[in-house]
């Protein structure tokens, strides 16, 4: 029974229903009710199922959804076994959180990649915890809950943690704590006291309206919804300008540096050859043997600009790697653990991976594809290391645009901030 | 308008050759990507529609005819490949009734072109019917007239042992005729989702050919 518990779960008409559940059924006024989209498509006899959410398993008029209501029934211990130290910022976030907890209010957190916001989260998730509240930990990015889990894991070594998500074989089980990927809150009703997103502007979350709506069922309707992310969409950005958001700022890195500002350089086309401004700092990154990203904005660009850098840097070990590339992870470890010395990559690589001492190189910055957030998240993969906190985010452009002013320009506020709180670069 | 495979938007412009007819119009609703993932069965075994490079027959159907069986003559529109694979499994086990569709143009004509008196779907049981909602052998054929003869045998619950036995030596037939129907000199074409090891094909084939049918022939999809 337990497995049912603020769970929405499909199941055909004819299979037997379990005992004191709650049936309903699975569209009203067309509208799928796991997803809350219409998508219908037609079965015969004039049964229908929704394409929107077919991903999960299908959702038909031979369906009915079954929930059990929360009853909040935890007796597992909720003692946070972290040992570590806040600093003084992120304990004044963490202070922030615990006033949104006990308002059961909406909160934003702004904070710079590498400000260690997951620490300053424990705190806030076991004071919950301990209130025998139900909490989520979430993210649009699977990535980002598989790097999640074995920290929250470690921090709250005595409660057990399930993890959903996509491909994962491992069968659900009713626990306090749930990590999952946005896509499996679809599966949850009025299920969560606190709802904590990570990275929420990232794809696909940002503008997806299944996904809003999925986060919106899940949680209770008296709740708690922490924001976190480093590039917060216009939507919350404007929120924060109306205060109708709370947001706390952690503008300065764990280790008390300023976040890398882009530098721009003015280039001919890149596609034809690359500028000699680039040349002459490969040279000179090369014979230091400093790591380097070089984004490009599309899979087409990826082998003519290794080609064009493997032709003037013969001895220079690298790789080029896309979303789709077979090879991705390992290329990515083989430039983790250093065999290779750069690495051309399309957006994927914009955030989540943290290579140490890692420079950047932006062609084409301007072009479409970079948006202002992935340009402030291409930036933050420099200087994530205590040991090299700072480095090059260079970006070259045929011609200057707004998008790029824009986000250097978030860079630069935050790093105001930062040095407010005694930052330096 | 999207590639109901892939989700990419398909171009709105027909080719030129389609217009005048010079070239077979397949139904655009799968974008070019992922038709190419798909491979047409060209050389095959007259008896089962298997692709080899001639079409003499194959040891399995030589095995069905030292039976004594009739053989199907199977016809089949492509190779069991790993696309094909997802697309069933897309289709049938998450029930995307929609991709119907993909096949829908090219199985009809295949049906017209074979033209037998009466065509007969592989039925799948009521359970089936009730939680998945359709069966795939009439989905892909939708637009055909057929005539649903077959249906799946109510199986008491045989005892594990029993059934292994059973199974060792040769399965049951799964099939019962669903009305008692006169078949007799009518040529019949049987219709399947699937070839595999013709069992299947060959149990309800049997059955029509006991309600009086002249000749069974059968056809599928993927083979
Ligand atoms: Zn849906
Ligand atoms: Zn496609
Ligand atoms: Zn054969």
């Amino acid at each position: 029974m337990k497995r049912y518990y603020g769970r929405q779960i499909v199941q055909p008409k004819i299979d037997p229903i379990p005992k004191n559940a709650v049936v309903s059924p699975t569209f009203r006024q067309n509208i799928c009710q796991r997803c809350g989209q219409d998508q219908r498509a037609a079965l015969p006899n004039h049964a229908y199922y929704c394409r929107a959410c077919l991903a999960l398993g299908r959702v038909s008029t031979l369906d009915v959804l079954v929930s059990l209501p929360e009853p909040n029934l935890f007796d597992t211990p909720t003692d946070l076994t972290w040992q570590g130290q806040l600093t003084a910022q992120q304990q004044q976030v963490s202070a922030a959180l615990l006033g949104a907890l006990a308002h059961q209010r909406e909160h934003l957190v702004w904070a710079v990649t590498g400000a260690g916001k997951t620490e300053m989260l424990f705190p806030f998730i076991a004071q919950a915890l301990k209130q025998k509240q139900r909490v989520a930990v979430i993210s649009p990015r699977i990535d980002v809950i598989l790097e999640l889990a074995p920290r929250l894991q470690a921090a709250f070594a005595h409660s057990p943690q399930v993890v959903l998500y996509g491909e994962q074989k491992a069968p659900y089980t009713y626990t306090q704590l749930v990590l999952a990927t946005t896509h499996q809150m679809l599966r949850f009703v009025a299920a969560f006291d606190v709802v904590i997103i990570d990275e929420v502007d990232s794809f696909p979350f940002a503008g997806d309206a299944m996904l809003a709506f999925a986060v919106q069922k899940a949680k209770k309707p008296q709740s708690t919804v922490i924001y976190l992310t480093a590039t917060p969409t216009k939507r919350l950005q404007q929120r924060v300008k109306q205060r109708t958001l709370n947001v706390s700022y952690l503008p300065l890195r764990f280790h008390q540096h300023l976040l890398p500002e882009i530098k721009t350089a003015l280039v001919g086309n890149w596609r034809r050859r690359l500028p000699h401004q680039m040349v002459a700092q490969l040279r000179e990154l090369f014979a230091r043997a400093v790591p380097l990203l070089v984004f490009v904005p599309h899979v087409a660009d990826l082998a003519p600009v290794f080609a064009a850098i493997q032709q003037i840097f013969p001895t220079a070990a690298g790789d080029f790697v896309w979303a789709e590339d077979p090879q991705r992870v390992e290329k990515v470890q083989r430039m983790r653990s250093g065999t290779l010395h750069f690495l051309v990559t399309t957006t994927i690589l914009e955030r989540g991976v943290t290579f140490s001492g890692v420079q950047v190189m932006i062609l084409g910055a301007e072009e479409p594809i970079f948006s202002a957030s992935a340009l402030v998240q291409i930036a933050g993969r420099v200087g994530r290391d205590q040991l090299q906190p700072t480095g090059l985010v260079q970006a070259y452009l045929q011609q200057m645009n707004f998008k790029v002013m824009a986000a250097q320009r978030q860079i630069k506020q935050m790093n105001q901030r930062g040095r407010q709180l005694g930052g330096q670069r | 308008m999207t590639c109901l495979l892939c989700g990419r938007s398909l171009p709105k412009k027909l080719d030129l050759l389609q217009i005048f007819g010079l070239m077979k119009r397949q139904s655009a609703n799968v974008c070019s990507m992922c038709r190419q993932a798909f491979s047409p069965i060209e050389t095959a075994c007259v008896g089962c529609g298997r692709q080899q490079n001639t079409t003499t027959l194959c040891q399995d159907c030589r095995r069905w005819q030292a039976q004594g069986r009739q053989l199907l003559e199977h016809r089949a529109l492509y190779q069991y490949n790993d696309a094909m694979r997802r697309y069933m499994q897309a289709y049938k086990f998450h029930g995307d009734y929609i991709l119907r569709q993909v096949f829908n143009d090219e199985l009809i004509q295949m049906i017209h072109t074979l033209d037998m008196d009466v065509v007969v779907p592989i039925p799948v049981s009521t359970t089936t019917l009730a939680t998945r909602g359709f069966n795939q052998t009439t989905g892909l054929i939708d637009g055909v007239a057929y005539q649903a003869l077959l249906e799946v045998a109510q199986t008491k619950k045989a005892h594990q042992s029993q059934l292994n036995r059973q199974a060792r030596m040769t399965r049951a037939q799964p099939f019962a005729m669903a009305a008692e129907t006169a078949l007799t000199g009518q040529s019949v074409l049987l219709v399947d989702d699937v070839y595999t090891t013709g069992n299947t094909l060959y149990h309800a084939a049997a059955l029509l050919y006991q309600s009086g049918a002249q000749v069974v022939k059968s056809l599928s999809l993927a083979r």
